[in-house]
C-alpha cells in the first residue's frame, strides 16, 4: 500500500530562470519529486517576467513581493498579507539579498505559522566574502588572500599584497577576473554601483572549480552532500552543465564546516581544487544553489529535507549518492498572453 | 601503478573518473593497454602480448607504452607511489 503524502504549502522565491539563474524553479521541481510531501506551490516573486511565472504546471499561485531595499518591514507586511490569503507553511528564501530579512524576521514569521529553516545571523555574516580570510582560520580552512576596497583610494594596496590577475567580486553577486589596475577601477565602478561596499579583491588561484551543495541540520550534522564540479560555464560564471563527483576530501572540508559552524539550513561551498590537489574555498553561498535538481536525480532530495527540519521533524543523514550524474541546462521559449502578463503587473498576483 | 578506484572504463573506449569529473576517449590500443593495466598486467606482461599480437619491436612498444602512461597518470587515471614503478 503506497504511502498518503502530507499536503503542504511551500512559499519558494527565486523564479528568475535565466542565464544567472534563481534556485527557485528547480527547487519546485525537487519539491514536486517528494516522497513525503504533496506540495502546494506559491511563487513569490520581485520582477513580473521572472520565466517561473510563466512556466505551465510550476506554481499554483503566485505573488509579487516588494525588494528587501524598500524595506524589511514592507516585504514580511506582505508576506504575512499573503499568508492570510493563502496559509504558507514553509517558506524557502533562495537569494542571498533577501535572507536578512526573513532571517531577522524568523520568529516573527513563525509565531504567524510560516517555518522556515535559515543560517543564524551569525552563521550568515560570519561568511560574507569580506570576512573569509578570518574565516578561513577560525575554521581551518585555506582561503585565497584578498583585500576589502571600501574606495579607490585603497587600491594601491593590491600592488603590494597580490599579484595580477585579480579576482573582483561584490558582496552579494558577481565576479571577475582583472588582469591590470585599470580594469579593477573599472569593474569596481560596475560592481559598487550595483551592490555597494566593499569591493573585495581576491587572490586568483589557478585550479578547477568545484562546489559542495549541502545542508546542516543546525546541530553539526551534513544531512546532506553532495559534490559537483562545473562542466560549461557561462560568461557569467554560472554552471550550464556539470557532474557529480566522488571526492571524499571535498565531503570531508563540507562536514568539518558543518560540524565546527553547527550551519542551519542549505549551503553552497565554492571551492579550487589545485593541480597539487589542495583545496581554497573562495565562497559560501548561505542557500540552496541554482544546481540543486543535480543532487535530487544524484539521490539527496535536499529541498524535501530542508521542509521536514523547517517542520521540526526528525532527518536521517544521507550519505549515498551517484558519482557521474550531469545536468545540462537549456533555454527555452515559452509564449505568454498578454493578459496573463497583464493580470500579474496590475495586481500582483495570478 | 594502478587504475584508481575512481576511474570507469567502458568497452567503447569511454573512461571517466568520478573524483575529478573528467572524461576521456581512448582508441582501440589505448583500451587494450588501459584494461591490461586495470587487470594488473605488469610492464613485461603488457609488453609480451603486444608483441606477440602486433608487428612491432621493444624499443617502439616501451616508447609508446610509457607515453601513454605518462598521459593517463597527468589526467590522474593511475596513481603510482614510485614514479618508476610501472608494475
Amino acid at each position: 500500500m503506497s504511502k498518503t503524502k502530507t499536503k503542504i504549502t511551500i512559499a519558494v522565491t527565486g523564479l528568475n530562470n535565466t542565464d544567472n539563474p534563481g534556485p527557485g524553479v528547480p527547487v519546485i521541481r525537487s519539491l514536486k519529486e517528494s516522497t513525503e510531501f504533496d506540495v502546494r506551490i506559491i511563487g513569490l516573486v520581485y520582477e513580473t517576467l521572472e520565466p517561473g511565472i510563466y512556466m505551465e504546471g510550476l506554481c499554483d499561485k503566485i505573488f509579487q513581493i516588494p525588494y528587501p531595499s524598500a524595506g524589511s518591514d514592507e516585504l514580511i507586511d506582505r508576506i504575512e498579507q499573503i499568508h492570510n490569503q493563502d496559509k504558507i507553511d514553509v517558506l524557502i528564501p533562495n537569494f542571498d539579498s533577501e535572507l536578512f530579512s526573513f532571517m531577522k524576521n524568523e520568529e516573527r514569521l513563525l509565531r504567524s505559522g510560516i517555518h522556515t529553516f535559515l543560517p543564524t545571523m551569525k552563521q550568515f555574516q560570519e561568511r560574507e566574502k569580506d570576512k573569509l580570510i578570518e574565516y578561513g582560520e577560525k575554521y581551518g580552512i585555506k582561503v585565497p588572500a584578498s583585500i576589502n576596497l571600501g574606495s579607490l583610494g585603497q587600491i594601491s594596496e593590491i600592488k603590494e599584497k597580490l599579484k595580477y590577475p585579480v579576482m573582483v567580486k561584490g558582496q552579494f553577486y558577481d565576479a571577475y577576473v582583472a588582469n591590470n589596475l585599470e580594469q579593477v577601477k573599472q569593474i569596481f565602478h560596475k560592481i559598487s554601483d550595483k551592490w555597494g561596499l566593499p569591493v573585495i579583491i581576491q587572490e586568483f588561484v589557478k585550479g578547477t572549480e568545484v562546489n559542495v551543495i549541502a545542508l546542516g541540520d543546525g546541530l553539526g550534522n551534513t544531512i546532506a552532500a553532495v559534490p559537483m564540479r562545473k562542466q560549461y560555464i557561462t560568461d557569467k560564471g554560472k554552471a550550464w552543465g556539470g557532474i557529480t563527483l566522488s571526492d571524499e576530501k571535498m565531503l570531508e572540508i563540507t562536514r568539518s564546516l558543518i560540524r565546527q559552524t553547527k550551519w542551519k539550513g542549505g549551503m553552497e561551498l565554492e571551492l579550487i581544487k589545485t593541480v597539487s590537489g589542495e583545496y581554497y574555498l573562495i565562497e559560501i553561498n548561505p542557500r540552496i544553489p541554482a544546481w540543486v535538481y543535480l543532487a535530487v536525480g544524484a539521490g539527496q532530495n535536499i529541498p524535501e529535507a530542508l521542509v521536514k527540519l523547517a517542520l521540526g521533524q526528525e532527518v536521517a543523514p544521507m550519505g549515498e549518492y551517484k558519482a557521474g550524474k550531469m545536468f545540462v541546462r537549456y533555454s527555452y521559449d515559452i509564449l505568454v498572453d498578454l493578459e496573463k502578463f497583464e493580470t500579474i503587473a496590475m495586481n500582483g498576483e495570478i | 601503478m594502478k587504475i584508481t578506484n575512481e576511474v570507469r572504463i567502458s568497452d567503447n573506449g569511454f573512461v571517466f573518473n568520478s573524483k575529478t569529473g573528467d572524461s576521456f576517449n581512448v582508441n582501440p590500443t589505448g583500451l587494450e593497454l588501459t584494461k591490461l593495466i586495470a587487470q594488473g598486467h605488469d610492464f613485461d606482461s603488457i609488453k609480451n602480448i603486444f608483441l606477440e599480437k602486433y608487428d612491432l619491436d621493444d624499443l617502439t612498444f616501451e616508447k609508446d607504452f610509457y607515453e601513454f602512461c605518462a598521459l593517463i597518470k597527468h589526467h590522474q587515471i593511475t596513481s603510482q607511489e614510485d614514479p618508476l614503478d610501472f608494475k
